[in-house]
């Protein structure tokens, strides 16, 4: 089987720009100061996820999770090394992105899956499916800006989950919305997983969302892969 | 190299599309009278210099009102000026987006500065209805406005690409902008005719891209005889300065997400 995600040898490091306007870019270049620092977020990382894997990336805070989910959604590049990507991705986006919050949910659906990347046919073949996962049939006029969180993160997934992407990206999605969703969204990934036709990659903080949830773990560390395993072990170094 | 350029109007263009309406949408959600607002600043706005220039200062116009001779030039400046504003703010304003999601980033650019030109393709229905008010004959020559559009419309967007991918480095060009555009602007035969610029000077004058655009707007609508050196000097310009802006554009775009 060949990966559909490959990380060779990927190295990630940021520019630390510290001189957002000219009234400090100006005296750096005077005093002949560095103008920005280099930080490594993620150093030599190696591995590789096969079609149909659900995998788990876990880390504390800072240990370059995000960098991983940006290089795998192509909106990065790595400093060194190679990231080969086959199919298309959906980022299930945090909350807000990519909405708008005078604008009501209806409209909302067709910009953000536009964003997400479909057409117009297929937006409109899906939107009585998206509303209906979404539970919101009664507020869809409405604007956003009215909605809860929850709301706006139901509609989010509801939006996420209808492209027909073989590359899924969930980001500590599940940690809003109400438990019943909650359960709804995992119920649903658990089903997707099984037709093994997905790719997803998750990441989360909880513990048993992962455990439950995923056939494999790997436990970032200081921008390195420390483990790589099931999702028990993983979580056995991890504490 | 030509499929990357045409990406934001073929694989891309429901996007553009969207986001085209979303900035459209949003201005007049919230707003009570709407929409009319994008007709009433401007009309404002010429009425004030109307009355300025015409009743204080007297500008000689070839019998055209005055107030019909400075909208004509109003109009396509506004345009001019909104879209590079917008467009700076742009991509600022969508850095969630270009964290999270790719796409050809000059989509969102392009998505300000068409919105910008539905707001002109409106006023232009003003300015018909001001025309035959007053009974301005527009002269047969009328259909040149469009190559001179699409003149402006690369120098614009050439301009809105570099200003809004250096806004993302630097946050001052969007103050920058601001006063580059109203010194630009008053470096323009928009108030007063090209006629009262000083000889000495007018060969300099000339050089500034939009003197070219905003004649080219007049001699169409009015009959004046086209200067065409002047009017094909922009045409150099803008074609050149969209390249570069182009060519910047994508070199720092994929540092984008890191900066934002």
């Amino acid at each position: 089987m060949k990966p559909i995600i490959e990380f060779i040898h990927a190295t990630k490091q940021y520019i630390l720009q510290e001189d957002r306007t000219f009234k400090e870019l100006i005296p750096s270049i005077v005093f002949r100061r560095p103008l920005s620092r280099k930080y490594k977020a993620l150093n030599d990382l190696n591995f590789s996820i096969y079609e149909g894997e659900t995998v788990g990336i876990v880390g504390k805070n800072g240990a370059g999770k995000s960098t991983i989910l940006k290089l795998i959604a192509g909106v990065t590049y790595p400093s060194q090394g190679k990231v080969s990507i086959k199919g298309r991705v959906a980022p299930i986006i945090e909350l807000g992105a990519g909405f708008h919050h005078e604008l009501s949910g209806y409209e909302n659906i067709f910009l953000n899956a536009a964003i997400l990347g479909m057409h117009k046919l297929e937006i409109e073949q899906k939107v009585e499916s998206i509303i209906a996962f979404s539970e919101l049939e009664n507020f869809i006029h409405v604007p956003i800006k009215k909605y809860s969180t929850g709301m706006q993160m139901r509609l989010a997934f509801a939006v996420a989950i209808h492209i027909d992407a073989p590359i899924l990206l969930i980001d500590e999605v599940l940690a809003v919305g109400d438990e019943d969703f909650q359960k709804k969204c995992l119920q649903y990934l658990s089903e997707l997983k099984k037709t093994h036709k997905k790719t997803i990659v998750f990441v989360s903080h909880a513990r048993e969302a992962v455990e439950e949830f995923c056939d494999r773990a790997l436990l970032i560390e200081e921008g390195r892969l420390v483990m790589d395993g099931s999702p028990k072990k993983v979580f056995a170094k991890y504490d | 190299m030509l499929k990357d350029f045409l990406l934001p109007f073929t694989s891309y263009k429901y996007l553009l599309y969207q986001l085209t309406l979303r900035e459209i949408k949003a201005r007049y959600k919230q707003s009570f009278v709407g929409y009319a607002w994008v007709l009433l600043n401007p009309f404002a706005q010429l009425l004030v210099y109307s009355f300025v220039f015409s009743i204080v200062f007297h500008f000689p116009t070839n019998n055209v009102p005055y107030i019909v001779f400075l909208y004509a030039a109003l109009l396509p400046w506004t345009l001019f000026q909104s879209s590079i504003t917008s467009a700076t703010q742009s991509l600022v304003d969508n850095s969630t987006l270009l964290k999270k999601v790719s796409f050809p980033r000059e989509v969102i650019p392009y998505a300000s500065v068409l919105s910008k030109i539905v707001d002109f393709g409106f006023s232009a229905f003003l300015f018909t209805g001001l025309a035959i008010v007053l009974r301005v004959p527009i002269a047969p020559t009328v259909f040149y406005i469009i190559p001179i559009f699409f003149i402006q419309l690369f120098l614009t967007t050439g301009i809105a690409l570099v200003f809004s991918a250096f806004n993302l480095f630097y946050r001052d060009i969007q103050y920058l902008t601001n006063l580059l555009l109203m010194l630009w602007m008053y470096m323009t035969p928009i108030v007063y005719p090209l006629s009262l610029v000083p000889n000495k000077y007018v060969w300099l004058y000339k050089l500034n891209p939009t003197v070219g655009i905003i004649e080219g707007y007049r001699s169409a609508l009015f009959g004046y005889p086209f200067e065409w050196t002047i009017i094909g000097w922009s045409a150099i310009l803008s074609a050149v300065v969209f390249l570069m802006g182009y060519y910047l554009f994508k070199r720092s775009e994929k540092y984008f997400a890191d900066i934002v």
